[in-house]
């Protein structure tokens, strides 16, 4: 297995993302923290062969639009450093572009399953543009949840599928602020977007902001 | 508009558009300036999308010299593609900068970058975006003022009614001076703050100049119409390239080519006689080695980009390249950053030098012979020999390296169909030898570009090949490459014929640009955005026939309607070099040999404060000097 370079050390970083940011990909955040990690010298490790890529992993795919203060990439060196969070955190942000914000980090098991497959929903804050009306707001949470099944059809890969969203819906309601407060599945046991929830809220003509917050995990 | 309403209507509707995140800033190197504090305000455009304009060093270096100077400030604006577009007529918003959001009508100066023809129309829908008129003459001095530069500017005839100032030639440093004076003639009118601007040296202003033609259409005189303006306007150019510029904006999307250019040298002095850019960027400036190495060690650091890419017209003349390629293979051999050295010489020498650089794995090894027979190689002075095309394939191809890519042309009025088939036959007999070392693994990508004859070069005076010509050589590529592992690009016929009004057009192609624009006509460069039709109706309404621009001999004492812009070339060296092609006759490089284009006389005082190499122009010596020196030598020789 000569792809498989030693990893000698793991990192998790928990990183934000505000302002110009989030209408960055998820694939084009994967590069400019490729190029973070570099303009900071961190010895990161790249896969063998022929088109060489860092190791380096986002855990949850973060819609185009959406801004956040939980996401997590997970960083492989091929050697070891001296992990002073708070050294590791400036140095990461001197050369940080407008909007990336950095939480912890913290070292891991590099053994240890990718953090992709234990995350299993996620909270987000949902902001209206506009003046909504609050009895209006409140009428529509009440309606959605109250409903047993919500079917959809859906296209997956090609494929036609009815399936049952409700389940999806881990919690909503709304705060003092008429802020829109969603938890919501994600990941490959089921996956509900903000925007498919106002859709299905019948909000959908209105301008919002969404704000990922916190994600949960299964136990490692 | 205010910047913070800008920023508003942006929140609400940017998820509207593909790629928002061409809409927003906010990258890594930008530089954001307090607006209040900076005296000067330039914005800087690429009239195409953020995608391509982001690749643009030319943008970057300006906007560095620029935001070097504390007082004053450099933004950037681009193209909005079609959605933005849209979105921003419907919602109000003005042409904006990425940087602090202000519309470009704010600004003292916009700048607009002009490189090639095809971005016409998109600059005329830029200054209509930023809501000025886009007619040059209808702007007073409320409105920024609207310069351009760029290669295509060696022309500046077709978008002079639009563009208040053209620079002509390099612009690092008199985008400063040009600033500088804007700051000193402040609320002045239009009209005399563009005689300001006119003393600039590199600084063309259409308006003081007035055409007159000949009934045949040909341009009869252009002359200043006011004193103090200069008869002729010679290019600018820099005397030593100044350092490279190494804190690259770092795109937080993906870009076309997202990566750092180095330009290790400018100019070139092989002479390729359809070559624009090699008669226009006369004299060769070269950098040192540790200067190249140095700021690819600065890139690095302050960009974190895997790719680098080292740039010049034709890097195998550049005179430490192999020094060059020892000392990038040195010091990143192992550093996961990936180099790239295109405008090889077809020569075994330049295999050597890629894999030294270790570049190859994304540029692969591209090559330009551009014709395949000794009557064509003569007629461009570009002479590569088969066997050197040959070999130099099987080199590449025996190290391991499957794709070669090969760029030709066609079109010159005096090639034939056996012209093109020795094109396909010399393509054959590469991909065959590749396949002897590879196998079916082995594949050669050909691009065979038509030709459009530039102004500035010796081949203005040639027509451009009739549409019937070029298909008939188009259908005999296309029904002759199609082997396996051959893979054949050409251009379009209608781009080609478009591309060429515009490069040899006058000043009366203004109001068909104009009517085009008018009639929905921008984002010309990409093929499918261009819409031919619309052209050649608005040709036809103002009764200008195209074809007069583009399928006519022009008369050798003609006079174009770029001959009072001075590239730094004679018009009579240029003559002489056609004439020479008509012959068959080859220029060697002229590093060797001295063929007085016209660059060291129109450049001397220059000259004198560069060591004597500096240019790579062999030393000359004055006629006058060299017949003393014969009289010298006499008795020289006859001790000895």
């Amino acid at each position: 297995m000569s792809h498989l370079s030693p990893v000698l050390q793991r990192l998790r970083v928990t990183f934000g993302k505000a302002g110009p940011l989030k209408y960055t990909s998820n694939l084009d955040t994967a590069k400019i923290w490729e190029r973070v990690l570099r303009r900071a010298d961190l010895p990161i490790l790249y896969t063998r062969g022929f088109n060489t890529r860092p190791r380096i992993s986002l855990a949850m795919p973060l819609p185009l639009g959406i801004s956040s203060e939980c996401e997590i990439l997970e960083i492989s060196l091929r050697e070891r450093i001296k992990l002073c969070e708070q050294d590791l955190r400036e140095r990461m942000l001197a050369v940080s572009p407008q909007g990336l914000t950095i939480g912890g980090i913290v070292e891991v098991d590099a053994r240890a399953p990718s953090l992709h497959s234990l995350i299993t929903s996620a909270e987000y804050r949902i902001r209206f543009l506009d003046e909504i009306d609050r009895d209006t707001l409140r009428q529509r949470i009440d309606d959605l949840l109250k409903r047993e099944t919500i079917i959809v059809d859906r296209v997956r890969r090609r494929k036609r599928s009815v399936m049952d969203i409700r389940p999806l819906i881990l919690d909503l309601y709304h705060d003092a602020g008429d802020d829109l407060l969603a938890h919501l599945s994600v990941g490959d046991r089921g996956n509900l977007r903000p925007d498919q929830l106002i859709e299905h809220l019948g909000l959908a003509g209105l301008h919002y902001d969404v704000h990922r917050y916190r994600l949960h995990f299964l136990p490692e | 508009m205010q910047p913070q309403s800008i920023e508003r209507k942006l929140e609400r509707h940017l998820l509207q558009v593909e790629k928002p995140g061409r809409y927003v800033g906010g990258e890594y190197n930008s530089v954001v300036k307090d607006w209040d504090r900076a005296d000067v305000k330039v914005a800087l455009a690429f009239p195409d999308i953020y995608d391509l304009g982001m690749s643009n060093l030319g943008i970057m270096n300006l906007y560095h010299q620029v935001n070097q100077r504390p007082d004053m400030l450099a933004e950037r604006v681009f193209s909005p593609w079609l959605d933005m577009e849209a979105l921003m007529r419907q919602e109000g918003i003005p042409l904006y900068s990425l940087e602090t959001k202000h519309p470009v009508s704010d600004f003292d100066l916009l700048g607009i970058s002009l490189p090639y023809e095809q971005l016409y129309t998109n600059a005329l829908n830029l200054l209509d975006l930023a809501g000025m008129p886009v007619l040059s003459r209808d702007r007073d001095a409320r409105y920024p003022l609207v310069i351009a530069g760029g290669h295509a500017c060696f022309n500046p005839e077709p978008m002079a009614d639009f563009i208040d100032a053209f620079v002509i030639g390099e612009g690092e440093e008199i985008i400063v001076e040009i600033a500088s004076a804007i700051a000193k003639c402040r609320g002045l009118p239009r009209h005399q703050q563009l005689r300001q601007i006119a003393r600039i040296q590199g600084m063309y202003v259409p308006r003081f100049y007035d055409v007159e033609y000949h009934d045949d259409g040909t341009v009869r005189s252009i002359l200043p119409n006011e004193p103090g303006i200069p008869e002729h306007v010679l290019k600018r150019i820099v005397i030593t390239l100044p350092k490279p510029f190494t804190k690259f904006i770092v795109p937080n999307i993906d870009t076309v080519h997202n990566r750092a250019p180095i330009e290790i040298m400018r100019g070139c002095t092989r002479g390729c006689r359809f070559c624009h850019a090699g008669m226009v960027t006369r004299p060769v400036r070269e950098r040192p080695v540790q200067e190249i190495m140095a700021a690819i060690d600065e890139i690095v650091r302050h960009t974190g980009f895997e790719e680098i890419s080292l740039l010049s017209l034709s890097s195998s003349d550049y005179v430490w390249v192999e020094q060059l390629a020892e000392e990038v293979n040195r010091v990143y051999k192992d550093a996961g950053l990936s180099l790239s050295l295109p405008s090889l010489r077809i020569e075994s020498a330049s295999a050597d030098l890629l894999e030294k650089i270790g570049g190859t794995r994304r540029s692969g090894f591209t090559f330009a012979p551009e014709a395949a027979t000794e009557k064509m190689r003569d007629m461009i002075n570009k002479y590569v020999p088969d066997e050197q095309v040959i070999q130099t394939a099987k080199d590449v191809y025996s190290r391991g390296w499957r794709t070669i890519k090969f760029y030709f042309m066609i079109g010159h009025p005096d090639e034939t169909l056996e012209d093109v088939q020795a094109i396909i036959d010399l393509c054959n007999l590469t991909l065959r030898e590749g396949t002897k070392i590879l196998g079916k693994k082995a594949t050669l990508n050909v691009g065979v570009s038509t030709f459009i004859p530039k102004p500035h070069t010796p081949f203005q005076w040639v027509p451009q090949d009739s549409r019937a010509s070029v298909e008939k050589k188009q259908r005999l590529l296309k029904t002759q490459m199609r082997r396996g592992g051959m893979h054949l690009r050409w251009n379009n016929i209608e781009d080609s014929e478009f591309e060429g009004w515009l490069s040899r057009g006058d000043r009366r192609l203004g109001r068909v640009i104009r009517r085009a624009w008018e009639s929905g006509c921008k984002f010309d460069a990409w093929g499918d955005q261009h819409q031919h039709r619309k052209w050649l109706a608005a040709f036809e309404e103002f009764d200008i026939d195209p074809k007069f621009y583009n399928f006519r001999e022009r008369g050798l004492e003609e006079v174009f309607p770029w001959d009072h812009i001075d590239a730094g070339v004679h018009k009579k060296f240029l003559r002489e070099d056609y004439l020479m092609s008509i012959k068959r006759e080859t220029r060697v490089d002229c590093r060797d040999k001295c063929f007085a284009c016209g660059i060291l006389p129109k450049f001397a005082k220059e000259r004198s404060t560069t060591e004597d190499m500096a240019w790579e122009c062999p030393p000359v010596t004055p006629i006058s000097e060299r017949q003393r020196a014969r009289q010298v030598a006499i008795p020289i020789s006859s001790i000895g």
